[in-house]
């Protein structure tokens, strides 16, 4: 390790690897989004078959995501990627100052319990 | 003359033997970083055609041992030939160069209504734009081209890893997870010494610290993928039959059920995780490796070209004295020049090395990008044809300007190929128009449906939407032209003819209108649209279900 540590390239490799091996222990020890499995290497794990179903609303009347955002993010909502729709909820209270914007995800999974997430006005409280 | 040549050429000359040797293991060679020694690209054309022809006098050139590697030997004293190197080079490259003009399709979506949400939460506002995102694909696509010819690569790699990882970190709207892989293995790139000196044998070991890297990277990703099935829900093969499709799966249920192929997956993947990177493992590694993959390819899974790209890497794993002895075999059989595929060889390196390989490429490529319909595709290769008019201009490298004729050449022939051969430029109008218009742009979806028509004329759902986009806007004529082309392009479709029948009724042309709302359920009796607009009007059509009438293939 000395002999690695004395080159730059040495620590370059040595810096590589920790953080490739460290960055996918993040998505088990601290991750508030289940769903969100970039950088660990979930290839074709049990989440990949989590049905998310998010609706938003602006002061109680339901927000057509479809004609709001490309239909691209929505399927990665329906994925249930926290970050999407919290920038979704974000961006709605943005353009629509002073209302409420609520929202929720639901999700069914193969492997836990199904699981409702936000359900509040993010304009107040940003996060799911 | 030609017999004393030929026992020359059969005959390992000791002293020949020094000029090809000195690339890798001159006294100067010995003092620098080995990779560095061995990868020096060659200087002077002259150089190259002065070491071709002493091969070819003296017949291939002798492989020299590898001086002692610095510690640690695992990463410092890793050798794999030079022909493996320049095979993956080739192949993997090219491969890239393909994927990133298929992903241009994609472009319309990224900043679509100015929503973005990057990988990494600083680059929310710099992800790429739609423009962006296209030029970036094919500037992409051309530097991997030039990568595989082997152009510059010291330069060329970590400038397309930079965009690379611009496009993939800037949105999290295509982050498969081998847009990830493929950004690292680029990084790790950057280090290998993808360009053979002159006069070196293919068959000559070199130094390559990150082959190793790459191979362990891999390991890494085996290990994790492993790790995330270790769960009941993969272990008693419930997800995996949610996600099995294709004949893979016939296989499975008739030979060894799901619960076993889930567990043996598992088994597969750890086993992987180390032996990838195991040299004295890669007897069991490449065959599992390989069938895992080609499996994984015919399992219709919805992983785009990752299957393909692993393929690719494992190219890596393969044995380094296959590639040895085939090189030594190929040099051997190329080496005599008085043998037909000696000259043809010859001939290949002359014309390779050559001005007018550099001016015919150029220009080969230039007229193929004309040709092509991607957006942006012409400013491109302007710029890039101006960018490499400089460096050649620069340099005066004679073998310089010859290999960017040959990477101009491929770079654009992929281009025009996958133009030609798939539908990636239209879908990227059809998106770009049908995103425009659903998110209330009709201008913009007005340009690129146009652009649709001009690029595709024999698309149906080009005239059709431009059609229904010029009929809002009142430009009646042209849009009931459009709808006509539309008619006759989709004889099978209701679409067209439902959209002039309402035209005709809003203008209080009843007859009419009846008319082609009939002929719309003749043409599609499922469409419940058109139907409902035969009873509406009160004429008589075809009967159907009711089930069809897709109006979404712009999505």
């Amino acid at each position: 390790m000395t002999a690695l540590l004395s080159t730059r390239r040495g620590r370059f490799i040595v810096a590589f690897l920790a953080i490739q091996l460290l960055l996918p222990l993040r998505y088990y020890i601290a991750h508030r989004d289940p769903h969100d499995e970039r950088f660990a290497w979930r290839m074709f794990s049990p989440m990949r078959t989590a049905q998310c179903q998010p609706t938003i609303t602006l002061d109680d009347a339901p927000v057509n995501l479809g004609s709001t955002f490309h239909e691209a993010w929505v399927e990665i909502a329906k994925r249930g990627r926290f970050a999407v729709l919290e920038k979704m909820g974000a961006q709605l209270c943005e353009k629509n100052p002073g209302k409420k914007v609520v929202v929720t995800l639901s999700c069914s999974y193969l492997d836990r319990p199904n699981a409702t997430y936000g359900g509040h006005d993010v304009c107040q409280a940003p996060e799911l | 003359m030609a017999k004393k040549r030929s026992k020359k050429g059969q005959r390992p000359a000791v002293k020949a033997d020094a000029p090809q040797a000195a690339s890798a293991n001159t006294p100067t060679a010995e003092k620098a970083p080995p990779e560095k020694a061995a990868s020096r690209p060659e200087k002077t054309s002259k150089s190259s055609s002065k070491s071709s022809k002493t091969e070819a006098k003296n017949g291939p050139a002798k492989l020299v041992t590898l001086p002692p590697a610095p510690s640690p030997a695992f990463f410092f004293g890793y050798d794999v030939p030079w022909a493996k190197l320049l095979v993956f080079r080739f192949i993997v490259f090219g491969m890239l160069g393909v994927d990133a003009l298929l992903q241009i399709s994609h472009a319309p979506r990224y900043f679509a209504g100015g929503f973005n949400v990057a990988n990494l939460p600083w680059m929310d506002s710099l992800g790429p734009g739609r423009v962006g995102f296209a030029i970036g694909e094919l500037v992409a696509s051309l530097l991997f081209a030039f990568i595989a010819c082997g152009v510059a690569t010291r330069v060329l790699l970590p400038l397309v890893t930079a965009i690379y990882g611009w496009l993939y970190f800037g949105s999290q709207l295509d982050s498969y997870q081998h847009h990830y892989l493929v950004w690292l293995v680029l990084l790790l790139s950057c280090f290998v010494p993808w360009e053979k000196p002159a006069g070196t044998p293919a068959a000559q070991p070199v130094r390559a610290w990150a082959v190793r890297l790459i191979l362990i990277q891999l390991g890494i990703l085996y290990f994790y993928a492993a790790i995330s099935k270790c769960n009941p829900a993969w272990m008693d093969g419930r997800a995996l039959e949610l996600q099995l499709q294709g004949p893979v799966r016939s296989l499975i249920d008739a030979t060894i059920h799901m619960k076993a192929a889930a567990k043996m997956t598992v088994l597969l993947e750890f086993s992987l995780a180390f032996a990838v990177w195991t040299r004295r493992a890669w007897f069991y590694a490449l065959p599992a490796g390989v069938l895992f993959h080609v499996g994984i390819i015919a399992s219709g899974l919805e992983i785009g070209l990752f299957a393909w790209l692993m393929l690719g890497f494992y190219l890596l794993v393969v044995p380094n004295e296959v590639y040895a002895a085939t090189a030594a075999a190929l040099s051997r059989a190329t080496a005599d020049r008085d043998t037909l595929l000696g000259a043809l060889a010859a001939a290949i390196r002359g014309i390779g090395t050559s001005w007018w390989m550099a001016l015919g490429g150029v220009a080969g490529g230039m007229a193929l990008a004309v040709l092509t319909h991607f957006d942006m595709a012409l400013p491109v290769a302007c710029v890039a044809l101006a960018m490499c008019i400089g460096a050649v201009a620069a340099t005066r490298e004679q073998t310089l300007a010859a290999r960017v004729g040959i990477g101009f050449l491929v770079g654009f022939a992929i281009w025009f190929g996958v133009d030609r051969k798939t539908d990636t430029a239209v879908d990227y109008y059809r998106f770009w128009g049908g995103n425009a218009r659903r998110l209330g742009d009709p201008d913009t979806s007005e340009r690129a449906y146009r652009r649709l028509t001009q690029i595709a004329p024999d698309n149906g759902n080009g005239h059709f939407q431009l059609g229904k986009m010029l009929m809002q806007r009142g430009q009646d004529a042209e849009a009931l032209d459009e709808l006509h082309a539309a008619q006759r392009l989709e004889p099978g479709k209701a679409r067209a003819f439902t959209a002039e029948a309402e035209y005709l009724s809003k203008k209080g042309n009843r007859a009419d209108a009846i008319k082609k709302a009939e002929e719309a359920t003749y043409a599609e009796p499922d469409d419940a649209s058109a139907q409902a607009l035969v009873r509406r009007l009160g004429g008589t059509g075809a009967q159907g279900n009711g089930g069809g009438g897709d109006d979404k293939d712009d999505q």
